[in-house]
Order: structure tokens, then C-alpha cells, then sequence
């Protein structure tokens, strides 16, 4: 059984029939649950032990649970060739993301899958939380609705082989009330092969293969992971990187090896990196000293409403532009040195946390932290090394950080491309 | 007047089959009751409640409640497994 407040409902009926059990007996609680007095939670205990009671006796749900065939094989649809009608339907079914789409019809569907040369049902993983199989033609037909061509492809595929990891944490990613997004970074030969845009605007619109290539990865997730606004996607306000979210790295401008080297691949492979990201915030600073950089850079990381100080388990990212990336060379330090002074310095005293956010930071930080004081100062992550570093951009005096979901770990793969 | 044209639907149910839950229809005499406390606020005190009724009006013999280690984390297998093992009924806690 499981008991759900009154706006999760719908997100708990939906998670029930995902996971194979349609009829999961669902006691229901006012929202927000958090905020009852205790008189009130003894008076909601009453509540779900009848609920209980009811179970126990056979009167609340049961077994007769829907039968989900699920088939790799796609589904197809017969529309008028009407642009505009076509547009209506996949909308009113909520296959978009709002946008119009490009129409994925079966051939151009077909020869995408051809190009990778792999069999259309071939599943290439299970994406959370609604457990759709996303096989190569699905994976196609959402990158053709997103406006991808066929060179796109693998590295969609290489994106949902690295969603499908546990340690990216998708589930609660996908079903959150946090504005959480996966942010896609490229690197390797494929962001020239792609013409991808990792300088000037590169967060930014006006790339085709950036816009696209974001766009199509939220639509297999919303469409095949089945995390659709409002039903299982519950998050507060979103943010617009849920409609793309994507950041080739500038390896031309960068001064140290690419993230993908850094992660044990070779330079000439090209990679997909997904992380947790719950937005950008800019970071403007015409400083050339790098101590300053670095000082004024933590001050911004530490804030009270974090994710990652509170659970600990995040990898925040710090985008550095090519001018700031410069400036820390400059001085000697290396990207782990860059990570150590980041770690050590943007530590927080504990008690910038709310009340109750420092006690459940108390709870989920207890095994690596131990008993935490209120003056006790904690990191952003359990280790430098979870804090990511990217040099993109154009020149100026700006880097971005993106700060993570909090329980979250990127995970990079290779992108293989057709001989 | 335009033509059909053959389009794939984006979208594909779960790939987990149905499964059935343990049937429970003798009452709650006797049983054990788990709970799966998600780390949220107040359900701690909402799952000690409910073992508190449960025992104390309808005869169980006993709760065995774990806490998650956050609300964004799946319970651990070794929770899961003696959740599974010793329990007539398990509570779990969504949402907020």
C-alpha cells in the first residue's frame, strides 16, 4: 500500500501501474503533509489505518491488475498529410512539448533506424519512471519530432544508455517537484561533425544540432519515460532547460584536457554526458586575479536553498568561459586543483539551512558527515571530484554554474557512429 | 483533400509486465507491518502513529518501519529484502 498526499495522487497511480502493479492500494492524505500539527497527523493515522483495515478485509483493492502488453514494436497512427491537423493530434495527446513538431512518419522513421543500421525493437534501455521501452525506433521517431536528421541518432542512442544509469538517479529526476532537467554536454569530434555550438551563446538558441539534439532527449523522455507535466512529471515550475538543454565543450579554448579525457576516454572518441541539473546562473566577474575568481565563484555556490549542501550526493558543474578558464591557468592551477579550491572554499555553516531543511540535512548527510552541528561548515559534494568542470563559451568575463539535483551523478558515454 | 500518411505514436506503455501483490483478506491479526518512511516531513511520526493504532486496536504483532536516506533515493536492497521477508503488508509514503 501506499500512501500519497492529495497532489501526488496522480503521480502514485501512474508509478503504481509502471511498475506492474495497476491496483496498488493508495491511501490518501491532505497536502501538504509536511505542514500538520501532530494532533492532525494522529487524526490522518486514523484515516489510513482504516484504509489498512479495509485491505486486510479484501475491500480495497486487489489483484485484477490490467495486463500491460507491452510490445517493442512501435504504434502507428494514420493522419491526414496536414501539417496543422497532424500538429493538433500529437498535441492533444500530449506527444509534444508544446511546440509544433516535424511529422514522424514511418518511412523517414525507418530509414533513420536503417542509417544506424540496428533492428528497430532493439531495446536499448528502460527509462524512468514510466519504464517504456526505448527502442531505436522510438528513440528515432521522437528525434525526427524534435527536428533531428539521421546523423543525430547515435547520439541520442549513447544519451538513453546513459540516462538508463543508476547513478544519474533519473526516477527522481523525472518525477520531482525541483526543477530538474539532464543537461546534455558533447565532446570529442562529433561537436565539429556536427556543427555544434560550443562558443558564443552556446546555452543559448540559433544551433541547429544543439536545439534539436536537447529537444529530442526531453521528448523520449517525456514521451517514452512517460514523465509527462502535471500526470508523473510533478515539478513546481520546471525551468526552460526541459525544453533543451544542451553544452558541447569549447576543447579548442580550453587549457586542460576535455571532460571526456578527463573521464578515460580518448580525445578522438566523442562522448554524451548527462548530469542532474537544476539551471544555470550566470557568474560575472571582470576580476583577472584568480584567488578573487575562485572566492567570488564559492560565495555563489553556497546558498541556502541548495540541493546539493542538503543531500550531498550531487555533482554541481561550474562552466567556465574561456576567459576565466584562462585566468585560472594562468597561475598554474589544474582542473583538479580548480576542484580542491572550489570544494574547500565554498563550504557552508550549517545553519544558513532552514530549520527543518538542516535536520533533514542532518539525516541524509549522517554516514558521511557524521553528527552535524549548527556551526559545523559542510561542502557542496562529498568529494572535489563531484564537482564538474567544463571550459565553453565565448569570450567575456562570465561562467555558469548549474547546480545539480542533489542526488545525482553524470554519467558519460561513448557515441558510436556508422562506419 | 489531403492523403493519410503512416505515422509512429511517440509514446509506449511500460515495459515491466503486471504483477500481482500478496493477497491479505484474514484481517490483521498476528501480522507484521512494514513501512517504508520516505524521509519527508511528518512521516515518521504518521508511520509511528499508524503502527500505534494498528497495534494497540487491531492486534498485529509487530512494525518493523525504514527510514529512506532520502526521499530521492530507492530504499536499499537490504531493507527491501527484510521488508520482504518478514512482512504481511507494506506501507510506503509519496509525495509531500
Amino acid at each position: 500500500m501506499a500512501i500519497c498526499s492529495t497532489a501526488f495522487e496522480v503521480l502514485g497511480k501512474a508509478q503504481a501501474k509502471a511498475l506492474g502493479y495497476a491496483d496498488l492500494p493508495i491511501s490518501i492524505v491532505p497536502h501538504p503533509f509536511g505542514r500538520h500539527n501532530r494532533t492532525e497527523i494522529r487524526e490522518l493515522a486514523n484515516k489510513c489505518v482504516a484504509d489498512i483495515v479495509a485491505l486486510s478485509n479484501g475491500q480495497m483493492g486487489g489483484n485484477s491488475a490490467e495486463k500491460i502488453h507491452a510490445n517493442v514494436r512501435a504504434s502507428s497512427v494514420q493522419l491526414p498529410d496536414d501539417m496543422e491537423e497532424l500538429n493538433r493530434v500529437y498535441r492533444e495527446r500530449g506527444w509534444t512539448d508544446g511546440l509544433p513538431i516535424m511529422p514522424p512518419i514511418a518511412d523517414k522513421v525507418q530509414a533513420m533506424v536503417d542509417y544506424v543500421g540496428r533492428a528497430p525493437g532493439e531495446i536499448v534501455s528502460c527509462i524512468a519512471p514510466g519504464f517504456g521501452a526505448a527502442t531505436i525506433e522510438l528513440i528515432a521517431a521522437n528525434a525526427l519530432m524534435a527536428g533531428c536528421n539521421k546523423e543525430h541518432l547515435p547520439v541520442l542512442i549513447a544519451a538513453v544508455e546513459a540516462v538508463a544509469a543508476r547513478e544519474l538517479n533519473l526516477q527522481s529526476i523525472q518525477v520531482t517537484t525541483n526543477p530538474a532537467a539532464v543537461l546534455l554536454i558533447a565532446n570529442g569530434p562529433m561537436v565539429q561533425k556536427l556543427g555544434m555550438n560550443c562558443g558564443i551563446n552556446c546555452l543559448g538558441q540559433g544551433n541547429w544540432a544543439n536545439a534539436v539534439l536537447g529537444r529530442a532527449l526531453r521528448l523520449i523522455l517525456q514521451n517514452i519515460g512517460g514523465a509527462a507535466p502535471g500526470l508523473m512529471d510533478r515539478s513546481t515550475h520546471g525551468q526552460p532547460g526541459k525544453y533543451s538543454f544542451v553544452c558541447p565543450e569549447n576543447e579548442l579554448q580550453s587549457p586542460w584536457e576535455p571532460y571526456h579525457v578527463e573521464r578515460g576516454f580518448r580525445a578522438e572518441q566523442s562522448t554524451v554526458t548527462v548530469v542532474g541539473a537544476e539551471g544555470t546562473l550566470n557568474m560575472n566577474a571582470h576580476s583577472k586575479k584568480a584567488d578573487e575568481l575562485l572566492r567570488i565563484f564559492c560565495e555563489t555556490l553556497a546558498h541556502p536553498t541548495s540541493n546539493d549542501y542538503r543531500m550531498g550526493g550531487g555533482n554541481p558543474w561550474v562552466i567556465l568561459g574561456p576567459e576565466h578558464a584562462a585566468v585560472l591557468h594562468g597561475v598554474g592551477l589544474t582542473k583538479a586543483d580548480v576542484k580542491q579550491r572550489l570544494w574547500e572554499d565554498s563550504k557552508m555553516r550549517a545553519s544558513r539551512l532552514s530549520g527543518i531543511d538542516m535536520q533533514r540535512m542532518q539525516w541524509e548527510r549522517q554516514p558521511e558527515l557524521g553528527e552535524v552541528a549548527p556551526d559545523a561548515m559542510i561542502p557542496i559534494c562529498k568529494s572535489p571530484d563531484d564537482i564538474g568542470i567544463l571550459v565553453s563559451g565565448g569570450p567575456g568575463t562570465h561562467s555558469v554554474f548549474v547546480p545539480s539535483f542533489g542526488i545525482t551523478k553524470s554519467v558519460t558515454r561513448e557515441v558510436v557512429f556508422p562506419e | 483533400m489531403s492523403q493519410n500518411i503512416l505515422l509512429i505514436d511517440p509514446t509506449t506503455p511500460s515495459h515491466i509486465m503486471a504483477r500481482s501483490a500478496r493477497e491479505l483478506n484474514d484481517g490483521l491479526k498476528g501480522k507484521v507491518i512494514g513501512f517504508i518512511d520516505n524521509a519527508k516531513p511528518n512521516f515518521s511520526y504518521l508511520a509511528a502513529d499508524i503502527a500505534d493504532i494498528l497495534q494497540k486496536e487491531h492486534g498485529i504483532r509487530s512494525a518493523k518501519i525504514h527510514r529512506k536516506m532520502a526521499a530521492s533515493v530507492p530504499a536499499g536492497d537490504r531493507a527491501i529484502a527484510d521488508l520482504a521477508a518478514e512482512c504481511d503488508l507494506v506501507v510506503t509514503g509519496a509525495g509531500d
